[in-house]
């Protein structure tokens, strides 16, 4: 009885504490990029600041040492916001204590997978298994703000992947970008019609957190590439543009590298 | 208190709480919980930053990309929204407990429709996406407000909220009526909502028996100062809302994974299918609605307006997260049926949209 008790007091703040220190450790050590937006920093680590001096408050005065079980009944059997119904009754844990004990347990194991996902697994980047899922290059308004293609006195050093891939979505071909050397810094995913010889250099466009993220990318033709680059490794390409010379791949516009190097994942992988 | 409905509850609830006293070990265990609290309470903070610091990656090396996709957008899920959810919490706690009492209630109209046409209006004051909505909401039928009108706050808030208005109109400006439509869409379902459960014989049976027993105590009728008594229902409320949060984190990061999106966005663009497909979309998304309009947008020309309509619409009432987290609230049939309500509205008010313009 007082296991179930137990659980259905602390579980809500041994939550919110858990969420709050990951988040300020993310914080702290400047990985909360591969989660959110940059616009969101502040807020959010000011809103995990408050909820970890309320826990710490809430801590300290529940049970309170005149606390009657008043408050007990909003609390009790109300495991898990999934089968309230079924052990929602209020002192439903007097009546029936194994529906009760079976609303700790998965409470205990929302608990845990919450601690396994925020604190233990190490944080990292979405990966190419996500690119497969959300056609690279699909959102055609991520890659609509390009205006025209740059004159020849315009100065593309600075163009990232989601420029260049903007320019090419918007039916700029080999022609329009000849004599343009672009560097571009992304992941590695082959392409889908012709993995052997094409893949693109690729960063995931994240409006608001990781979940909307939608991979753009600039395909490159490399023969045999995959023998010195994993998928999902991080490389800077340079190179000219020309017309694809792959028959498989539907990439029109291809960079034919002239310096392909392997280089660390950015502290910020994605764009905004 | 003024809803006669309560009374019963309230009256089984003050039976219970003597029953306490068959249990003399309870008393016994709260005063040694007492004890041993702050000590725990360090301890744990410590333990949990040292697991975050010390933990090898090598742990996890096994996991495959895909599981790792899903750890990373579920937990993108639990980051974006926490700060939501606590602020909600926050609001809610200050309805019901640094307001004065019926401070709300008292200055609402009493004519019925007129009132939650106030009380779904109340979002334009609040900065408060859909999953801080749940706790404000809840907050509020524990002052008083009956389920029907705390439904119409619920559906309509996320919808006009200042930011939400401000982003969409930075996402399409005055461009196929979407501003508008999403904006007069919003309240008018929310206020359909309202009405038909306003007709509901017993509202009390909507919501979870633990809501009920919850709704039972008075908070302004418990002891202690507003600062204690702030920290017990922040304690109260997040026992409700995590867990729910985390599952509903999990649920959609799962989706993400699992389903491709390809699929939904190739039908993007047929004029039946769009809003269908888009529905599908803002369901699987579960994205907040402050933002919605800049994701969607990220689509662009790929949608017919009438989809985006549909998306904007019903994203922010009903998606994976809030049903989660509306199930700390609301039955199960009650969520079937307000679901299956707003997708038909959302629905229709999309396929006009792409009718008209």
């Amino acid at each position: 009885m007082s296991f179930s008790r137990l659980i259905t007091r602390w579980k809500g703040l041994a939550l919110t504490l858990l969420a709050a220190i990951a988040t300020g450790w993310l914080g702290a050590t400047g990985q909360l990029g591969l989660y959110i937006h940059p616009r969101y920093y502040v807020f959010t680590l000011v809103m995990a600041g408050i909820a970890f001096v309320l826990t710490i408050g809430a801590l300290l005065v529940i049970p309170g040492p005149d606390e009657h079980d008043d408050h007990d009944h909003g609390m009790h059997g109300e495991p898990d916001g999934r089968g309230p119904d079924a052990h929602g009754d209020a002192g439903a844990g007097r009546r029936r204590p194994l529906l009760a004990l079976g609303g700790s347990l998965t409470a205990l194991v929302i608990v845990a997978a919450a601690a396994i996902a925020l604190l233990v697994v190490p944080p990292s980047a979405l990966t190419s298994a996500a690119v497969e899922q959300r056609s690279l290059n699909g959102s055609s308004n991520t890659l609509a703000n390009a205006g025209p293609p740059p004159g020849t006195s315009d100065d593309t050093s600075a163009y990232s992947v989601k420029d260049w891939a903007s320019l090419i979505r918007q039916g700029a071909s080999a022609d329009d970008l000849s004599g343009r050397t672009a560097t571009l810094t992304g992941f590695v995913t082959p392409d889908a019609d012709d993995p052997d010889n094409v893949f693109y250099v690729a960063r995931f466009v994240v409006t608001c957190c990781a979940v909307d993220a939608q991979p753009v990318g600039v395909p490159v033709y490399s023969p045999g590439w995959s023998s010195s680059y994993a998928t999902d490794s991080w490389v800077t390409v340079t190179g000219a543009f020309e017309a694809n010379p792959s028959v498989l791949s539907a990439a029109t516009t291809v960079v034919r590298p002239d310096s392909l190097t392997a280089v660390e994942q950015p502290a910020e992988p994605y764009v905004y | 208190m003024t809803d006669p409905d309560f009374t019963p509850s309230r009256h089984e609830e003050r039976t219970l709480s003597t029953t306490p006293a068959a249990h003399p070990s309870l008393r016994e265990l709260t005063r040694s919980e007492w004890r041993w609290t702050p000590t725990v309470g360090v301890a744990a903070v410590l333990l949990l930053v040292a697991i975050r610091i010390f933990a090898p990656a090598e742990w996890t090396s096994w996991m495959t990309d895909p599981a790792k996709d899903f750890v990373t957008l579920s937990v993108s899920v639990i980051i974006e929204s926490l700060p939501f959810v606590i602020l909600g919490i926050l609001l809610s706690a200050v309805v019901q407990i640094w307001l004065p009492a019926g401070f709300l209630l008292r200055r609402l109209p009493r004519n019925a429709v007129l009132r939650r046409s106030v009380i779904s209006l109340l979002g334009v004051l609040l900065p408060v996406c859909e999953c801080g909505n749940v706790p404000l909401t809840r907050g509020l039928i524990v002052s008083g407000l009956s389920v029907a009108d705390s439904m119409a706050f619920l559906f309509a808030a996320p919808i006009i909220n200042p930011i939400t208005i401000i982003t969409t109109y930075q996402a399409f400006g005055w461009n196929d009526g979407i501003l508008i439509s999403r904006i007069v869409g919003g309240l008018v379902i929310a206020n359909l909502v309202g009405f038909i459960y306003s007709t509901h014989p017993a509202p009390q049976t909507l919501l979870t028996r633990s809501f009920q027993a919850a709704c039972a105590v008075d908070p302004h009728a418990e002891h202690g100062t507003r600062t204690r008594r702030t920290l017990i229902s922040f304690g109260r409320e997040s026992a409700a809302m995590m867990p729910a949060l985390i599952v509903g984190a999990g649920i959609a990061g799962l989706i993400q994974v699992a389903v491709s999106r390809n699929l939904l966005i190739t039908l993007g663009s047929n004029p039946l299918w769009s809003v269908l497909a888009l529905m599908a979309l803002a369901f699987i998304v579960a994205i907040c609605s402050n933002v919605d309009a800049f994701f969607i947008l990220s689509f662009g020309s790929t949608f017919l307006p009438g989809g985006i309509v549909a998306f904007l619409i019903f994203g922010p009432m009903i998606d994976i997260k809030m049903l989660a987290l509306m199930r700390t609230t609301f039955t199960v049939r009650t969520l079937v049926q307000v679901s299956v309500l707003i997708a038909v509205c959302a629905a229709a008010i999309g396929l006009a949209v792409n009718l008209v313009f």
